[in-house]
């Protein structure tokens, strides 16, 4: 499904991804873990399509080039990033914005656009089967949301938005435990054959919830290390030193 | 540059009039020549120079004499109201059948004498000689209105650079309520300017409310300039929303004359491409547990310019004043414009004043999340104007205007 070879990224001159690989089939569930400043963040912006860094390689996705493709249509296309960081939006209702976000992806996809009746039956159900409080969505867009709110309306995007590629990054951080199974019951019952997560945090905490196929270690822009759960638990007792 | 006067012959072709008030008319006309539009190097116009837009947009102004023809209004369907009709500034039809038309005078209106010696806008001098329409309304004592009163302000398709001078006057009877939303609709192709003067007297414990949507283009100018008394325990306010014209500058000025009166003002402006909007505000303090409170939302395009200029004056006598100012723009070109002068002078020692005042370009990190989840670099704008904006009037408390504003609006 997503194929990075050889991806570089460089923003104002500096160089933060150095020649990174990674194969995601259709199905599979890889968790990116590094120290802070290994370039995290920027893998999820890249894939994302995000402007203003320098890029070099082949970022391929369903066996297609995404390097010329904006920001939007990789979201038509089913890559989905949940932000670290969600934006707050003022003055945006988070429900109609959703609205509108599924009726975008929907027609790129060639489906009818869903009529206001048919979609707030079906953000119930998601929010339902995720124990998140619909009131949230009456609100606006992660303004004055906490933390652990922003990372559920995230969760809720991604189930209502049924993205192909979901990457999560660093999803799990600072949520506390029934916020975090939250978003370990949105992965998991979001998995399929036909979807696939990259999954970028910092601790094994979220990894025991949802099983990872696989475990890469990103240290100063590389894959240093790649293996299995058993890698994240090494990691746990030696920390990143003891990979080195 | 051309240089616009008016011949002393313009004010006996408005009609026939004492002597005092022609001398009066003639004493406004004099001093309006001499010193013409107001421009750049007045402080009241440091933003807007008038003389310089009217010279590149005008080639002659002329005054209307003639009546217009009665025009189709095409009426809100959308909830009960009564109305009046003012064509090109002159009171054409007016209709109060949701209330108790005994308590209620309308009439057209001319009189032109001022008691506050405005002397530094020469738009006034201008009006002082040349108003020849407008209307007037007062309502008695203890009398609320039922429905809304929507003033349907029309400009006819025939003007071609003329100049329309009117005075409008209000008046509400102590402990008195009215709601009114003014709504210009254009049918001109051509230019006008437009200069309206209105006075509005709120006597005690009555409340106003308006709401001026201007949501149709046009090649009109626009100045108006109100000024507004508020007596002990009123209550003003007034939510002015817009989508820009090639220009508009809206002077408000409240005397709070009365102990607990209040005074709320809230707009939202969308600028588009070469327009020109200014708000100024004027909000005088005089007497003491007053209130006033003003959010103003700008939205500016490529080209254009967007201004609000807020002072607000606190007399010595005036303690307890609660006043709170804010301007917000957000500018979506690089040759935008956005100007704010938020003034305060305050002689009074026990008060609460505050004002701030913002403008940026619009959030990246936003536009980036929205596309992020599907929209294109436009829409994701469209949605964070609309947002910025839509605060303001998702404010208004009655759900079918509310409802009807947004639907005319939709920035």
């Amino acid at each position: 499904m997503l194929e990075i070879k050889n991806l570089k990224a460089s923003i104002n001159d500096k160089h933060i991804l150095k020649g990174l690989n990674i194969l995601i089939k259709p199905g599979e569930l890889h968790a990116i873990m590094g120290p802070n400043g290994s370039g995290k963040s920027t893998l999820a912006n890249v894939l994302s399509g995000k402007n203003g860094y320098e890029i070099s390689g082949e970022l391929n996705y369903f066996g297609k080039s995404l390097n010329e493709i904006p920001i939007e249509e990789r979201a038509q296309k089913g890559i989905f990033l949940a932000f670290q960081y969600p934006t707050e939006i003022p003055g945006v209702n988070t429900s109609n914005f959703l609205k509108t976000s599924l009726n975008k992806v929907r027609k790129a996809k060639g489906k009818k656009e869903l009529d206001t009746l048919s979609f707030l039956k079906l953000i119930k159900e998601k929010s339902n089967e995720l124990g998140i409080d619909e009131k949230m969505l009456s609100r606006q867009l992660n303004v004055g949301f906490s933390g652990g709110e922003k990372k559920k309306t995230e969760i809720l995007q991604m189930k209502v938005l049924e993205p192909k590629l979901i990457i999560l990054d660093e999803t799990d951080s600072g949520l506390d435990i029934d916020a975090l199974k939250i978003v370990a019951n949105g992965v998991n019952s979001s998995r399929s054959k036909d979807t696939s997560f990259l999954v970028i945090t910092h601790y094994q905490r979220l990894l025991n919830f949802i099983n990872p196929d696989y475990v890469h270690v990103l240290a100063d822009g590389k894959i240093i290390k790649s293996g299995t759960m058993s890698l994240a638990e090494q990691l746990e007792k030696t920390g990143y030193q003891g990979i080195k | 540059m051309l240089n616009f006067k008016f011949n002393q012959n313009e004010i006996n072709k408005i009609g026939q009039f004492s002597k005092k008030e022609k001398d009066f008319r003639l004493k406004n006309l004099l001093y309006f020549n001499e010193v013409g539009f107001p421009n750049k190097r007045s402080e009241e116009w440091k933003f807007s120079d008038l003389n310089d837009i009217i010279s590149k947009n005008f080639k002659n102004l002329k005054i209307k004499f003639d009546l217009p023809k009665k025009q189709n209004v095409e009426f809100i369907k959308d909830f009960e109201h009564n109305y009046i009709i003012i064509v090109n500034g002159e009171l054409s039809e007016s209709n109060f059948k949701f209330e108790n038309k005994s308590k209620i005078k309308i009439q057209s209106y001319s009189d032109v004498y001022s008691k506050d010696e405005e002397k530094k806008n020469p738009l006034i001098f201008l009006n002082n000689a040349l108003s020849n329409k407008g209307y007037c309304l007062k309502v008695d004592d203890n009398y609320k209105f039922e429905k809304i009163l929507v003033i349907y302000n029309l400009f006819t398709d025939d003007l071609n650079e003329n100049i329309l001078n009117s005075r409008n006057l209000i008046q509400l009877g102590k402990n008195s309520e009215v709601h009114t939303l003014t709504i210009d609709i254009n049918k001109s192709k051509k230019n006008f300017f437009n200069n309206v003067f209105e006075t509005l007297t709120l006597n005690e414990a009555s409340t106003f409310k308006n709401i001026y949507l201007q949501n149709n283009k046009s090649n009109g100018y626009f100045h108006k300039y109100l000024k507004s008394k508020l007596l002990s325990d009123t209550n003003y306010s007034s939510y002015i929303l817009t989508k820009g014209l090639k220009f508009n500058k809206i002077d408000l000025e409240f005397d709070l004359k009365g102990e607990r009166s209040e005074c709320n003002l809230k707009a939202a402006s969308f600028i588009n491409k070469n327009e020109h909007q200014e708000i100024k505000t004027r909000i005088n303090h005089y007497a003491p547990n007053c209130k006033s409170f003003q959010k103003v939302k700008n939205c500016v395009e490529g080209s254009s310019k967007g201004v609000y200029q807020g002072k607000i004056f606190v007399k010595d006598v005036a303690q307890k004043t609660d006043a709170y100012q804010l301007s917000k723009a957000i500018l979506l070109a690089e040759d935008a414009e956005f100007d704010a002068k938020p003034e305060l002078e305050i002689y009074a020692d026990d008060v609460k004043c505050s004002h701030g005042s913002t403008s940026g370009s619009i959030d990246e990190n936003a536009v980036y999340y929205l596309m992020s989840r599907g929209l294109n670099k436009e829409e994701s704008i469209k949605l964070l104007v609309d947002g910025f904006l839509n605060e303001i009037v998702e404010d208004i408390k009655n759900n079918s205007i509310k409802n009807y504003i947004e639907k005319k609006l939709n920035y």
